[in-house]
């Protein structure tokens, strides 16, 4: 693991860190952030065969962003640019040859545990698992006692509209149920910030919409003052669901624009598309 | 009809006819029997010898039972350990490779040397033919899914050892019971090569004696038992596949209309 990935939070509030490469960062509130990365840049090990130097790919290039709690914050960014490295750096999950440079924190809770909880681009449902036996691997891996998870896993099939198929193998299991059990399954961890990798990126267009709809009124931070992180390359996505909008750039990835929601909720879809398109 | 009964008619059908050509060429052509008996001749055997044959069956049996669970089991942890720990797929390579590079038939005078001439040298020849295809299916399983699902326990907070328990050791299973699926097929030809150097009982000491006194007949029946006994092995994993992968069933049923 990176020093990136284990460091510890420092408990100083908002270092509103500007980085170099554009994207300054503003933290909403007094609270620290429950998630930051200051100056981040990541570079993989080139293949040697094209490029000159020293034949690494840089991905992410002095990039800061940080979470607050409760917020919900989507990445926005061309295919390739990166957003799903910075998800896993957020997460801790970087591939170990990966070479990261930079400041960042992955605050951990008093148990010693992770702050966040990522889900991956598939579901990564285990095969052998029922339903409602997938979803408890959330609780499993984060540690979370089983006494406390089963009645919220029961709950949580309700909410997400997945009641009846507790004992449904995964393959028994439609494209959109499965993600949607996927989600209940990282939302089992019960960690301060969810990482969520184009959840509904493998659905077709009709069940991925009506997906977002559904996933705008479940109101997954909010309440618990859970954050979300969103990496998206759909603006109508980021518009749909996020409080704020950061938009990444073409590879290596830097913050090139970012947006608040307005307070009607709206942004500026142009403005947005435009920053996409660099 | 289901489709299940019509291969297992097609099948039976197949056996039949061949049987029923034996028997008419050795009929129609009037070969002696001691060169090849007529299937009819091999049955009045088997009915004839049929108490004499059941002490050997039963050691040929136990022989591959226990050589197919030990073979197994150390296949399977073998695959696991090697997941796990890759210096020791390194270091294991090859010692496996070397194992299954010595034909059993050059094998077993020594085991019979080391471990006597009982049950104890033939258990560990055919755990040594066996283990390997149950090694390398169940890496091929845990290889095939190791990344996408391990990610997805580390993501959520898992260390190495939520991995193993809750992606490697349950991915392993589909896979070892793959492997021993094949390896069920030549666990009775094991036993009976490791018998047939020597030992006091079992198909490969009466396959042995019956060559011996030019009992052609006899040979047949012995040939024939272990065909029974390999088809009775590769049921009964199929069996034991259906009751620990429930999972692998209801998806097969799923994608056959």
């Amino acid at each position: 693991m990176t020093s990136f990935a284990t460091r510890r939070a420092d408990a100083r509030a908002g270092s509103r860190a500007s980085a170099a490469g554009g994207g300054g960062v503003e933290i909403a509130g007094d609270a620290g952030p429950v998630l930051e990365a200051r100056h981040l840049s990541v570079a993989f090990p080139g293949t040697g065969a094209r490029g000159r130097g020293s034949g690494s790919v840089k991905v992410l290039d002095s990039l800061s962003v940080a979470v607050a709690p409760g917020e919900f914050v989507a990445v926005l960014g061309p295919s390739g640019c990166g957003k799903s490295t910075l998800l896993r750096a957020l997460g801790g999950l970087l591939d170990p040859r990966a070479e990261v440079t930079g400041d960042g924190v992955v605050p951990r809770d008093g148990d010693g545990h992770r702050a966040t909880a990522w889900m991956p681009q598939r579901d990564g449902l285990l095969p052998w698992r029922r339903a409602l036996s997938n979803a408890m691997v959330g609780a499993i891996a984060a540690g979370v006692p089983r006494e406390r998870a089963l009645p919220r896993a029961r709950e949580l099939f309700e909410e997400f509209g997945l009641s009846g198929f507790e004992d449904a193998w995964p393959h028994e299991l439609s494209g959109g149920m499965r993600q949607r059990l996927a989600l209940l399954r990282t939302c089992l961890a019960e960690r301060p910030v969810l990482l969520l990798d184009e959840p509904f990126g493998a659905l077709d267009p009709v069940t991925r919409r009506r997906m977002n709809a559904w996933l705008a009124t479940l109101d997954l931070a909010g309440s618990s003052d859970r954050a979300v992180v969103l990496v998206t390359h759909d603006v109508d996505e980021a518009i749909a669901l996020a409080d704020r909008i950061v938009v990444m750039s073409e590879r290596p990835g830097r913050i090139v624009h970012e947006a608040h929601a307005t307070g009607t909720g709206r942004y500026d879809r142009e403005r947005l598309l435009a920053a996409l398109d660099g | 009809m289901s489709t299940r009964a019509r291969a297992a008619l097609v099948s039976l059908t197949t056996v039949a006819v061949l049987v029923a050509a034996w028997e008419t060429a050795v009929r129609v052509g009037d070969v002696a029997p001691f060169i090849l008996p007529a299937p009819s001749q091999v049955l009045v055997t088997a009915v004839e010898q049929a108490s004499l044959l059941g002490p050997h069956v039963a050691t040929t049996s136990l022989e591959a039972v226990l050589g197919l669970a030990l073979g197994a089991v150390v296949g399977w942890l073998l695959a696991v350990l090697t997941a796990t720990v890759p210096v020791t797929g390194h270091a294991a390579h090859p010692v496996v490779l070397l194992s299954q590079t010595v034909p059993t038939i050059v094998l077993a005078p020594l085991m019979t040397l080391w471990a006597g001439f009982g049950l104890t040298s033939k258990v560990i020849l055919v755990a040594l033919t066996v283990f390997f295809p149950v090694l390398i299916a169940a890496s091929a399983a845990i290889r095939d899914v190791d990344a996408e699902h391990a990610d997805m326990v580390a993501g959520l907070g898992g260390t190495r050892r939520h991995q193993l328990w809750l992606v490697r050791l349950p991915a392993s299973v589909p896979g070892a019971l793959a492997g021993l699926r094949i390896a069920a097929t030549y666990a009775i030809g094991a036993a009976v090569v490791s018998e047939y150097l020597a030992g006091q009982s079992g198909l490969g000491v009466y396959i042995q004696r019956s060559r011996k006194a030019y009992a052609v007949d006899q040979i047949f029946v012995g040939i024939a038992l272990i065909a029974i006994l390999s088809g009775l092995m590769v049921l009964a994993i199929v069996a034991l596949r259906r009751s620990l992968t429930p999972w692998q069933a209801a998806m097969a049923a799923a994608s056959t209309p």
